[in-house]
């Protein structure tokens, strides 16, 4: 470990560590410009320099080149080091435009800093300053390149770590330029990141632009809810809107960068038409008016027809309060166990995944980075979990090989491997893997070409498109980290323990192998913990309600109508009901069918608890009190000049507390409820979690898979009692509708995002060009699918790589998906026909 | 001349050798090289003479050339249209074409053959020893000369000997950067990784410099053979010559000679029967000047914007593709096949103490000939630019030599007797550089000639460095205001400060060097900036905005010239009155102050 003394003041480090992070492991943040700790050093803009006095290296040199090293004497104040920056800032400010007053950077700008830090303050420079022309980079980017300093930075994460190509640097000299070749939207769904790595105001973020100066915001650090990967970001809300999200450091989660579904997706929480007063039939009333006609009506069903008759159901966006909340009403009130997901398959999915993931398996992010082999199986990270593409990406970048078995056409920003596997044969492909592994850990050789073509076989594939080289089974059996990663939105509920035993028989002999599910819902993990035996699964439920067994549904935090397939059938199903009670924070279509609404608070709002996909529970903090946006409560006057004494919306509280409030309306003592406080309130839910109480909650989260011994969080799915079989394919000539997300548009939260609306693709169905041809389709044709729900039409596009006999739809709200009956779902060929003309 | 051949000239048969380097090939050698093979036929000669086309012999001023071996005749300046009197009064008359050969600047008088010139006469040739004499396109010819049989040495030693040989021989890198060559390899040949690279940089981008071309154009199989040993010597089995767009001939002919020795079986699986395989690819290179800077043309192989990266890691331990890669310029790799051959002790006896063997020098600016020359280390520049460039024309006076590009240094008369070495050009504020050698004369202005590298390295700068790319803007901008006569003193001191805040700061060797010419000029020539700032007058009468454009007639010896150039008639003149220049008509373009050769126009 290098010693060395830095102004000063002594240090020890890990070898191989720069002296810039030596130094602000001290506290002294060196100046700096190009160099980024998640993007590494380059050198470019001089910025760092600082005296080396003593030691192996002498002289001036850039503190982000030199690793430390035993003996070195640095000093950052050197006269000759200050004297070097002064200059650097003055050659960057030759040509900086001098419009910080109106700039959305000025007040968070590194160069504003250096600047003002350095000392330059004089004009000497009596010339011209460089000029470009800006390009128009889609909704979410603004771009000024008078302001660029040109670290390089933009281009590095665009192209280097996120791994696009149509942003970078043009030309050369004293004209390097950073735009795209033409003016156009970004293509990357990382193109957000450039706001918070850019030195200075060059890539501004598009719409928050005139809302707020940095130093009016009101920032707290919370968790992205867009999907199960939980990323940390910093909220930043201003007059009662939340204006901006930023991508939060986290070592483990998501590193320095978030996905722009995350970064843009917020707006859901500012919309002038959500719901923020209780609604009963007989209209609007108070929060405390409706639980009262919530819990009269409630009580009446119970002395009825019996507690029985009373069903609650949550979601994977509910937070952890919410959900153990939920589960512990419906307990002490004898109703039926609540459920989390429209689709029971996926329910039980769920489970699984959260079973098998014990703490020897279980990886973050940061492990998939470091891994040196990648078998993902039934996921596609860009379009269900985002930032996991750009894990894989730096797993890429370190030398990893990385498998992707998926019917679906997939696209990573790095080369990998493709075999489009049907999900039907995924199991057996992973075994065949999982063989592979052992017979490397066995010794006794490998007969890489017999495995190979058992695989091919088990995996159903055609031996002419052999997509599996046996580069990628070496680099299996070599490598000393290798992790699997399994999606859970397509898959067969077979294949989770599959994975899970691949990453169990790729361990052996190994030090370590991970396991990684990505999971439907920024709490599905909570969910899953939850979600135990008892629960009927969603479709049974409906027919207890069409069966008049169930007479009153509590929906929190959900929208059946958007998650669930067969959309006709549900609504005549919640038609039946006595009793629709909805809290809700969005304006769903569920809420609107609501007997009682009641209107809840988001995360923004009230702090609250998500576990995400590898068991990190973590906590989002409130970045403001609620109510109505002042620029929508004041008609664009501001401030308000009528007088009021209390805040315009302020009516909605955390459903968490709204479900104790019916609670104790109901007769369940307070101590039991919001008495208890939510640490007891999960704890006494989710025993396993009860030795959290007391804990004082760290900011990068708690791993709730502990690192002793495993514990068996919750059971798995209990064996199926033959209720259905629906994995298998149909004998005949059938096509598998997998239906699947897409980065932008069909997530529950984002899809509601004025600026992500903007950048979302208009959907499209997609099928092996091979199908296309045998049905004589082609390249862009409407199609149309007819189905007992009714029908869909979709545009056509065809590609090679990617399964045959998959129909591949998205979940967009422009797409009819809800006409399907049931997933999986399997349609003959005749029912697929050209929509003419 | 002095040419080392590894093996002599094929004394066989007589030849016709037409120059079809870029330069010849641009006056039309290739119709010479067509007219001259129908005219020996027509003459019944087909039989008797083989016309070979050739690379570059370095004098390209007098081109195109043809040559007539034995004796070597030496005609210069051909025509297509005098190719049938060649064939007829040299070969079929046996006498010699008066009016095409070579006059001596000196004696005036007509030299016959190319050994007698003094152009020739001086050099030694080790790299260039086969351009100009062998079909580039002819993998036969260069074995014909022993080539490919420093490979087949080296095959015969190990890798280590191999080095060992290099190392004895003192050789250094011919690229600018003098590091010695063997312990170079040494690095690499000891830096572990299961695949290596070597690269040949023929990424010439120096303004004026064109040995790299030469050698490509004339002799690409040296090149190739030297790639080879290297190869062996790092233990390296994939190579590239990564050339610059510009030089498509060096291309083509790398291209073919790659195809001839693969066919040959001497690049591919085991070569010459061992175990070593090599193979060599040509990647081009659009034409950056950074991408001759090695992390940057590595970059740039691999797909990625030329740009350099800090080293270390040096390419020997993380270089192209992160593996260990090892990158010599094409002179360097041109000297190798001799020394396999003929030893490393032979070259260590050329040249100097720490300097050994020769260098090419491309010679130009206002000198009599321009072109190729290759002498022994430690030859002087006087020798050099009075013996075989000839001196400077119409008798002007010596004032600088700029060497080493827009990286290097000037050397002015006052060390005109230089030793050309690494040392004694290092110790004057100078660098050897790649070879580039610009001698001026009175008429030339070291502010201009400052500005001229500085706007080059300016231009080129990648980008990355913030003194590089904004502080070279700015010194360029204070050169400009010195020229325009709009400076202060102080101006000149920030342009000293800034020069070296970019020396200091920049990363790589564009930026390091770029200041070069400015501070080497007002080094030795200060006089000249302070002439621009507080006399606003520009002793060489270069830049305009400084000149007056007005007859000092107590200069002026009324011979008329200024009034013959004048292209726009703004001169009135008569014998024996001294000429008067109409400021209105005038248009300032100094043909003027050229014409004159009394300097008698301020």
């Amino acid at each position: 470990m290098p010693r060395l003394i830095i102004d000063e003041r002594e240090i020890e480090v890990p070898p191989g560590t720069k002296v810039i992070d030596a130094a602000e492991r001290l506290g002294i943040l060196i100046p700096r410009f190009c160099y980024h700790e998640g993007l590494g050093a380059v050198g470019a803009c001089r910025m760092c320099a600082v005296q080396f006095v003593e030691g192996p290296v002498k002289g001036l040199q850039m503190s982000c080149m030199v690793d430390a090293q035993d003996g070195m004497v640095v000093s950052t104040s050197h006269e000759e080091a200050v004297e070097f920056r002064r200059f650097i800032i003055e050659c960057l400010m030759l040509n900086h435009p001098h419009d910080c007053p109106v700039c959305d950077e000025g007040g968070q700008c590194l160069l504003q800093d250096e600047t003002v830090s350095g000392g330059h303050g004089l004009r000497r420079y009596q010339g011209k300053k460089r000029t470009y022309r800006d390009q128009y980079l889609g909704e979410l980017i603004a771009h000024e390149m008078n302001r660029c300093i040109h670290c390089y930075r933009c281009s590095r994460f665009y192209q280097e770590f996120s791994g696009y190509r149509d942003l970078g640097p043009l030309q050369i000299a004293n004209r390097v330029f950073y735009g795209r070749f033409k003016d156009g939207p970004l293509e990357s769904p990382f193109s957000g990141n450039l706001v918070d790595i850019c030195p200075t105001g060059v890539y501004t973020d598009k719409p928050s632009r005139y809302k707020a100066r940095r130093w009016d915001l009101q920032r707290t650090p919370s968790v992205c809810i867009h999907c199960s990967l939980g990323c940390n970001t910093v909220a930043n809300a201003r007059y009662r809107e939340v204006v901006r999200v930023e991508a939060r450091f986290s070592g483990e989660v998501n590193g320095h960068f978030i996905c722009d579904r995350g970064r843009f997706g917020f707006p859901y929480t500012n919309l002038p038409g959500r719901p923020r007063t209780a609604r009963t039939a007989g209209g609007e009333c108070s929060q405390g008016e409706a639980v009262a006609a919530a819990a009269e009506k409630l009580r009446e069903i119970s002395s009825t027809f019996g507690p029985q008759a009373v069903a609650c159901f949550g979601s994977s966006r509910n937070s952890l309060e919410t959900q153990c909340m939920l589960k512990r009403i419906c307990r002490l009130q004898g109703w039926q166990v609540p459920g989390f997901f429209v689709d029971p398959a996926l329910e039980r999915r769920v489970r699984a995944a959260v079973s098998l993931l014990d703490a020897s398996a279980g990886v973050s992010m940061r492990e998939v980075e470091r891994a040196d082999c990648v078998v993902a199986a039934g996921v596609d990270p860009v379009n269900e979990a985002p930032m996991l593409a750009l894990a894989m990406r730096q797993a890429f970048r370190r030398g990893a090989e990385i498998l992707v078995a998926d019917p679906r056409p997939i696209f990573l920003p790095f080369p990998f491997i493709h075999v489009p596997v049907s999900m039907e044969r995924m199991d057996s492909f992973l075994e065949g893997l999982a063989r592979l592994a052992g017979e490397s850990s066995d010794g006794t050789g490998v007969r890489e070409a017999d495995l190979l073509s058992q695989i091919v076989q088990n995996g159903g594939l055609a031996s002419s498109d052999l997509p599996l080289p046996v580069s990628f089974c070496r680099a299996l059996f070599g490598s000393q980290n290798p992790v699997v990663l399994c999606g859970t939105e397509c898959v067969r509920e077979s294949t989770l323990p599959a994975a899970a035993a691949l990453a169990r028989d790729l361990r052996k002999g190994r030090d370590r192998a991970g396991l990684l599910y990505v999971l439907p819902g920024a709490n599905a993990f909570g969910a899953g913990l939850l979600n135990s035996q008892g629960h009927p699964g969603f479709s049974r439920l409906l027919e207890s309600v069409e069966s008049g067994s169930v007479r009153a549904l509590i929906v929190t935090e959900s929208d059946p109508l958007n998650d669930f397939c067969h959309r006709d059938r549900l609504l005549g199903t919640l038609g039946k009901l006595d009793l629709l009670v909805v809290m809700d924070f969005l304006d769903s279509e569920t809420a609107r069918m609501a007997h009682v609404f009641l209107p809840t608070t988001t995360h923004f709002e009230s702090g609250s608890c998500f576990v995400n996909h590898e068991g990190r529970l973590q906590y989002a903090e409130a970045v403001h009190h609620g109510g109505i946006p002042i620029e929508q409560a004041g008609g664009g006057s501001h401030p308000p000049r009528v007088y009021r004494g209390d805040i315009p919306g302020e009516g909605p509280k955390a459903a968490w507390v709204i479900l104790a409030e019916l609670g104790r309306t109901l007769g369940i003592p307070d101590r039991d409820l919001l008495g208890l406080g939510p640490w007891s309130l999960i704890g006494e839910e989710i025993p396993s979690l009860k030795r959290l109480e007391g804990t004082v909650f760290p900011p990068e989260g708690i791993r709730i898979l502990s690192d002793g011994d495993p514990v068996q969080w919750v059971q798995g799915p209990e064996a199926r009692d033959g209720e259905d079989d629906r994995g298998a394919v149909p004998p005949g000539d059938f096509f598998e509708i997998l239906l699947t997300h897409w980065t932008f548009g069909t997530e529950e939260l984002s899809s509601r995002s004025g600026p992500l609306q903007k950048v979302e693709k208009e959907p499209y169905g997609m099928m092996h060009s091979d199908d296309a041809r045998v049905l004589g389709f082609s390249e862009g044709d409407r199609i149309v699918l007819s189905l007992e729900g009714g029908q869909i039409r979709f545009r056509l596009s065809v590609a090679d790589r990617m399964g045959r006999g998959v129909l591949v739809l998205p979940r967009h709200r422009k797409l009819a998906w809800r006409n399907i009956p049931e997933m999986p779902c399997f349609v003959p060929r005749d029912r697929i026909r050209r929509e003419d003309s | 001349m002095h040419t080392e051949t590894i093996s002599p000239l094929p004394a066989k048969g007589r030849q016709l050798l037409v120059c079809r380097g870029t330069g010849c090939e641009s006056q039309k050698a290739n119709l010479i090289f067509g007219a001259l093979k129908d005219e020996i036929f027509k003459a019944g000669l087909a039989d008797d003479y083989k016309v070979k086309f050739t690379g570059c012999h370095g004098l390209c001023q007098m081109g195109p050339t043809v040559i007539v071996q034995p004796p070597g005749t030496f005609y210069c300046n051909v025509a297509p249209e005098d190719v049938a009197e060649i064939v007829k009064v040299d070969l079929v008359e046996g006498g010699k074409v008066d009016r095409l050969l070579f006059i001596d600047p000196q004696s005036k008088e007509r030299v016959l053959t190319y050994h007698e010139m003094a152009y020739f006469n001086p050099q030694r040739r080790i790299v260039l020893r086969n351009c100009g004499f062998i079909n580039p396109e002819d993998i036969d010819d260069y074995i014909e000369v022993g080539g490919y049989e420093g490979i087949r040495r080296a095959l015969s030693l190990t890798p280590l000997e191999v080095i060992e040989e290099v190392k004895s021989s003192g050789l250094r890198g011919r690229g600018g950067g003098g590091f010695p060559t063997g312990t170079k390899w040494e690095f690499c040949n000891k830096s572990p990784g299961d695949q290596k690279y070597l690269i040949c940089n023929a990424d010439e981008g120096d303004p004026g410099a064109f040995m790299d071309r030469a050698v490509l154009e004339g002799d690409p199989h040296s090149v190739l053979e030297g790639m080879m040993i290297a190869g062996y010597a790092i233990g390296a089995t994939k190579a590239y010559i990564y050339c610059r767009a510009e030089y498509p001939l060096a291309h083509e002919r790398s291209l073919i000679a790659i195809d001839q020795a693969t066919q040959r079986g001497y690049l591919g699986k085991g070569i010459f029967g061992s175990d070593f395989d090599f193979e060599i690819k040509v990647k081009l290179g659009a034409g950056a000047f950074v991408c001759g800077e090695e992390t940057a043309l590595m970059a740039s192989i691999e797909g990625k914007r030329g740009m350099p990266m800090p080293r270390p890691p040096f390419p020997a331990v993380k270089g192209l593709f992160g593996k260990p890669t090892n990158i010599n310029n094409v002179e360097t790799f041109a000297n190798i096949p001799v020394i396999l051959t003929k030893g490393g002790d032979w070259f260590a006896r050329v040249g100097t103490e720490k300097s050994k063997g020769t260098k090419v020098f491309a010679l130009a600016g206002k000198i009599n000939y321009s072109g190729l020359v290759e002498i022994p280390m430690g030859t002087s520049l006087r020798q050099i630019v009075d013996e075989i460039g000839g001196g400077i024309p119409n008798k002007r006076k010596f004032k600088a030599a700029q060497t080493g590009g827009p990286s290097g240094g000037c050397i002015p008369a006052e060390h005109f007797d230089i030793p050309m070495d690494y040392e004694n050009l290092t110790q004057v504020g100078s660098i050897m550089g790649s070879g580039g050698l610009i001698v001026t004369d009175e008429t030339t202005c070291m502010v201009d000639m400052a500005k001229f590298f500085l706007s080059f390295t300016q231009k080129e700068s990648c980008g990355k460095c913030v003194q590089c790319r904004l502080g070279t803007k700015n010194m360029l901008e204070t050169l400009t205001a010195i020229s325009e006569g709009k400076a202060t003193m102080e101006d000149l001191d920030l342009l000293l400060e800034l020069a070296q805040d970019v020396k200091a700061g920049s990363l790589c060797g564009l930026g390091q060097t770029a200041p070069n010419p400015v501070l080497s000029t007002i080094r030795y020539f200060r006089d000249e900036y302070e002439a621009h700032i507080l006399r606003k007058e520009c002793p060489a009468r270069v830049c305009r905005s400084l000149i007056k454009f007005q007859v000092n007639e107590a200069a002026c010896t009324m011979c008329g010239s200024c009034f013959k150039a004048c292209p726009v008639g703004a001169i009135t003149w008569q014998k024996k009155q001294p000429a008067h220049i109409d400021k209105e008509k005038c248009i300032k373009c100094r043909s003027c102050i050229l014409a004159c050769k009394f300097h008698a126009i301020d």
